[in-house]
């Protein structure tokens, strides 16, 4: 026998190795089961858990919104501010005396 | 059998799934081509319409507990597995393309939750044993309907191969998947699948050199 014959004849023998129940009700139990299963409401923790995971998400890329922008404001200020002073010099008197701190 | 329902009723659907159930024919077990009613079932849960999951439990409920089976080979684990793998494919359902057979997807899902329990097994037997003899992986009391002789000798030559290979060998020569379905199914690409095959069919081979000496042709 060549082998491909041979495996062919392993695979029509091993047909017979499927699964068969050993009782009839199987099919039956297990599809009630999983009628059950997804029918079944929501509980507590799964009605929480709908409703604050995307709630959360939100949150998160809000906080993440809100730190990158504060991080760029700060950014993009810090020169201007630095220019702002520099500009206007700042100017102290004591007692008659007046004095200017410039650049 | 093979019927077609027009409209948009789905309480005669139900029914027919369950009878479909009843009368499922060896052909069913290896069609995955699409199947209009199907499809509608498949539409109707999507659009909140539970009981229509009926139709898709009853049509590929057996062969599901039959892949879980082959590769746990325990009968309560496989219809636990089979179970499990229904409710994901429901809650998991809006992802599922429109227009695809749902066949390959739930068998996909069943192989990778059997998977997870045969490494959770190894894991454990890894800890728990001291000795170099492996732990009994099958339970040969589920096959008490087999009475053929022959059948028993392959399933014990598939049940000694390495894991992968026993379980890419059952899928292929069990289950009568081919191989790029296989490779869907085990996550493993079409080349690594034939090399399975191709190492468990040597070994096969060798297990059942009597056969293939041509004494039984």
């Amino acid at each position: 026998m060549n082998e491909d014959r041979f495996f062919d004849r392993v695979r029509k023998e091993a047909a017979s190795l499927r699964y068969e129940p050993r009782d009839a009700f199987v099919w039956t139990r297990l599809s009630a089961r999983i009628r059950e299963r997804i029918k079944r409401p929501a509980d507590v923790s799964q009605m929480l858990a709908r409703w604050l995971r995307p709630a959360a998400a939100s949150f998160l890329m809000l906080a993440i919104a809100a730190g990158l922008t504060v991080v760029w404001v700060e950014h993009a200020q810090s020169p201007y501010a630095v220019e702002t002073i520099a500009s206007h010099p700042v100017e102290i008197t004591v007692d008659g005396d007046t004095f200017s701190l410039t650049e | 059998m093979q019927a077609v329902l027009e409209g948009p009723g789905f309480g005669s659907l139900l029914s027919l799934g369950r009878l479909m159930f009843a009368v499922q024919s060896e052909d069913d077990r290896t069609r995955t081509e699409p199947d209009p009613i199907e499809q509608r079932a498949i539409a109707a849960v999507k659009n909140g319409d539970a009981g229509s999951y009926d139709y898709l439990v009853s049509k590929y409920m057996k062969r599901v507990v039959s892949i879980a089976w082959g590769i746990v080979r325990n009968a309560d684990d496989a219809e636990d597995l089979a179970q499990e793998a229904f409710v994901k494919a429901y809650q998991t359902i809006e992802r599922f393309k429109p227009g695809e057979p749902f066949g390959p997807w739930i068998y996909r899902i069943v192989t990778n939750l059997a998977l997870d329990v045969i490494k959770h097994r190894q894991r454990f037997r890894h800890e728990e044993l001291t000795d170099s003899h492996p732990a009994a992986r099958g339970d040969r009391a589920d096959l008490a309907a087999v009475s053929n002789e022959l059948a028993l000798r392959i399933d014990a030559a598939i049940e000694s191969l390495p894991e992968m290979q026993r379980v890419v060998a059952r899928l292929y020569l069990v289950e009568h998947f081919e191989h790029a379905e296989i490779a869907a199914m085990t996550d493993l690409s079409e080349g690594t699948v034939r090399s399975h095959l191709s190492l468990a069919r040597a070994k096969l081979r060798e297990r059942l050199a009597d056969l293939h000496g041509g004494n039984n042709e």
